[in-house]
């Protein structure tokens, strides 16, 4: 139950740099649309379905980070590593737009803003670690843990970086300086990075071990392809 | 495991993280609130004094009967939270799953960009 827990509120951000993310926002999932459908078979569809619904259901699941402060999966790291940024992108991107519309989480002006930190910086920022760490960790389930661990982590922190610029830019620190607030906000999102990085790389190491042939993460990079025999498409 | 199987395992594991382990969620302000919070005294959620950011939210633009994750019209909170998250998991899965299958769709459409 998480009756405090929250995305971006109405009026914390002001409205011209609301408005702008909204755009952006706009703009780049319009671009993870084009991109994802490229790739997107008939076979992917139930599976970006059933992770969308997970995430959704994992944030629900506020975990204990300090006293009296608590964090939640964002998913964009999870989402990434099994079914790609582009289409990763548009399952958390899914997410958010139902909290805030259905669920009253996340300001509907504050939409743009929420949507450009957990679905588009969480999930390419994860991206970028996940495909790097497996270039050089080894394709083990330890391995791929390992790096989506990592992916996690730095996922979290650099959405929670993405809300320090927007209030940076639109919003009136009170009650402490914007430096003390942002490395408050930056410190509390290394722990709850550390508290995504286990579930991702549970998550992750469980789809492997049942399925490799659904990790995309498995597939898109050119080291080892241990799971491309299953492959037809 | 066959596509299947996996995933009907997957949506049943989403229903419980849903409907049951989300009862025992931390009630406390994630890393965002707390932070924004910070100079302001609270009860119960409420903020009760002191000055900090997040006074300057406002109230949810719709709210609605599904709001902070609870069924207004239900007086049981605890049978609330679990249904909420029941219906939003659902809810999210038909949603997504017609979102990507339109898309999906929409690929073999223009005959252009068939391979």
């Amino acid at each position: 139950m998480s009756d405090l827990a929250l995305h971006i509120p109405t009026d914390v951000v002001n409205g011209p740099v609301s408005l702008a993310f909204a755009l952006l926002a706009a703009v780049l999932v319009g671009v993870c649309v084009v991109a994802a459908r490229r790739h997107l078979d008939d076979r992917l569809v139930p599976l970006a379905g059933l992770a969308t619904a997970f995430v959704f259901a994992a944030q629900m699941l506020n975990f204990p980070v300090a006293a009296g402060v608590s964090g939640h999966l964002l998913g964009g790291a999870l989402a990434a590593a099994l079914l790609g940024p582009w289409l990763g992108a548009l399952c958390v991107t899914v997410v958010v737009v139902i909290q805030a519309l259905l669920f009253a989480d996340g300001a509907v002006t504050a939409l743009g803003l929420n949507v450009f930190n957990m679905a588009l910086v969480s999930t390419f920022v994860g991206y970028g670690v996940l495909v790097i760490a497996l270039k050089v960790l080894p394709r083990t389930r330890w391995g791929l843990g390992a790096a989506a661990f990592a992916a996690a982590v730095v996922s979290v922190v650099a959405a929670s970086a993405g809300f320090v610029l927007q209030f940076w830019l639109g919003g009136e620190a009170v009650g402490q300086s914007f430096g003390a607030m942002a490395a408050a906000i930056l410190g509390t999102h290394v722990l709850i990075g550390v508290g995504e990085g286990v579930i991702t790389a549970g998550a992750v190491t469980a789809v492997a071990l049942a399925r490799p042939d659904l990790v995309h993460a498995l597939r898109g990079t050119p080291l080892a392809r241990p799971a491309a025999l299953k492959e037809t498409a | 495991m066959k596509t299947k199987g996996f995933l009907i395992a997957g949506v049943l594991v989403t229903l419980v993280l849903a409907g049951f382990v989300s009862l025992f969620a931390s009630a406390s302000p994630d890393g965002m609130e707390s932070v924004l919070l910070t100079g302001c005294e609270t009860e119960d959620g409420e903020i009760t004094g002191g000055a900090c950011a997040l006074q300057a939210a406002g109230e949810h633009e719709i709210g609605g009967a599904f709001a902070d994750y609870g069924v207004a019209f239900l007086d049981n909170e605890v049978l609330g939270a679990s249904l909420a998250g029941i219906l939003g998991s659902l809810f999210t899965l038909a949603a997504a799953t017609g979102l990507f299958w339109l898309l999906a769709r929409g690929r073999r459409a223009p005959a252009d960009e068939g391979a």
